[in-house]
């Protein structure tokens, strides 16, 4: 039950945001990724709402830091960083990407989510930060929310939900 | 259950209404000789309508050259047809801002989704060039799925077999409406809309925007819509209980000239656009 103390804060498309115990941050997941990193011990957390693996133009990137996954990482890392915690301390958690729509002959739609998720989690693999949990792929959209509390995350997805509580 | 769906549209009293001063003023905006003075006139009959008109008009979003103190100043800097859509926007928040339940939409996200599809249709028809009526354009893709309005409210007693049905369901979304409901979203909306007298192209925009390759009137417009509806789910705004479940047509993007190259812009702009919409609905 949320209680009513508990400010939620909502991650926009092409977005970062950050809180700390009893926030709840939340986002709604197409072919986007959200990465989520929490630690614990210290109750902070935060959440990347991600468009693209790369910046297809090169340009855009330096402007809108956030929409790219290789520029949307390392700012999510600088944010964990000014909510006081260091690396080894919190641990990733990855949802979204899904697939778009069946028979598309648009291999740049088609292939956004796949793309995501493989470049997010080769930034992990680099940065050694544990991938714990996660859920990607598929047709269906998803909504995230990250109780800052205790970590847990509430899954949305095709009509069903579920608590996801493996922190550590 | 397709008896109570007929029930409701027989029972007008319990459908989504609209003010009869807005299917006035529509009904007049869509004439060629159309006079500003009485259409300010008309639009100056409903206080509430009145006061939104100007205070949009001042928004971010349309930045007029100087502040718009009365609906006659409105109407001559922005244009008939922009102060038309600011009408409808207005007028049809209360419908679309409204919780889907059992398509797991909450009513920011789908008054969002409903905006955020209207600007980008917007930006299509002009980026393409198309020969398509622009202002018909914002319209056609703020009321697109209006009729899960209609819908929403009867999920309630399917949602546990509907639900069920849909994890290892393969064919389009919409089949499962239809075997649940008797209606598709898209044929309670086109209904929806032909109750209040809207223009053909609307009704047809409302009816086929899934399958564009149905539309016998307007098939340019109608494939915009659509186009602009898949990309705004596949960036998770308004994204319901089906997922990405609706195919993107290519026949659309055949009919729009829409290139790989420009799905992946409308794609990247989407952030931008959500910025701009805010300007709109931040008064």
């Amino acid at each position: 039950m949320l209680n009513k103390d508990v400010k939620i804060i909502n991650v926009g498309i092409a977005d970062i945001q950050g809180g700390q115990s009893p926030s709840m941050i939340r986002t709604t997941l197409g072919s986007c990724i959200g990465v989520v990193f929490y630690s614990p011990d210290k109750k902070v957390g935060a959440m990347a709402h991600i468009m693209l693996a790369k910046d297809p133009s090169g340009k855009d990137s330096s402007k809108n830091p956030h929409k790219y996954a290789e520029t949307a990482l390392p700012e999510l890392v600088k944010r964990m960083t000014e909510l006081g915690c260091n690396k080894g301390e919190y641990f990733a958690r990855l949802f979204g990407g899904a697939s778009m729509f069946k028979g598309m002959n648009s291999s740049f739609l088609q292939n956004i989510g796949d793309l995501n998720v493989s470049v997010a989690k080769e930034f992990l693999d680099k940065e050694k930060i544990t991938l714990l949990v996660e859920d990607v792929g598929g047709h269906e959209g998803r909504t995230i929310s990250l109780y800052l509390d205790d970590g847990r995350i509430l899954l949305k997805k095709g009509g069903f939900e579920k608590y996801l509580y493996k922190v550590r | 259950m397709k008896e109570k769906i007929d029930q409701l549209f027989e029972n007008e009293a319990q459908l989504p209404k609209i003010s009869s001063v807005v299917s006035k003023v529509m009904e007049m905006v869509g004439k060629p000789d159309v006079v500003i003075a009485d259409l300010a006139k008309e639009i100056s009959k409903d206080p509430g309508l009145t006061a939104a008109v100007i205070k949009l008009s001042n928004s971010a979003y349309f930045r007029p050259a100087k502040p718009v103190k009365t609906v006659q100043e409105s109407l001559m800097t922005l244009g008939i047809k922009t102060v038309k859509d600011i009408i409808l926007l207005n007028e049809t928040k209360g419908i679309l801002k409204k919780e889907l339940k059992g398509y797991q939409v909450d009513g920011e996200s789908n008054w969002m989704h409903s905006l955020i599809v209207a600007e980008l249709a917007k930006r299509i028809a002009v980026q393409k060039k198309l020969k398509v009526d622009k202002d018909v354009v914002f319209t056609a893709g703020l009321l697109h799925n209006i009729g899960k309005v209609i819908l929403a409210d009867f999920f309630p007693t399917v949602l546990m077999q509907f639900r069920a049905e849909l994890q290892t369901y393969e064919g389009p979304y919409t089949d499962l409406e239809a075997k649940y409901f008797g209606y598709t979203h898209q044929e309670a909306g086109a209904k929806l809309l032909a109750k209040w007298n809207f223009p053909e192209e609307l009704i047809e925009v409302a009816r086929y925007y899934t399958e564009p390759e149905k539309a016998t009137q307007f098939p340019e417009l109608v494939s915009i819509i659509h186009i602009a509806n898949c990309i705004v789910l596949l960036g998770g705004m308004g994204i319901d209980i089906g997922g990405l479940k609706i195919p993107l047509s290519s026949k659309a993007l055949q009919n729009v000239g829409v290139t790989e190259g420009d799905l992946q812009m409308y794609y990247t702009l989407l952030p931008e656009m959500v910025k701009h919409i805010e300007e709109l609905i931040s008064v």
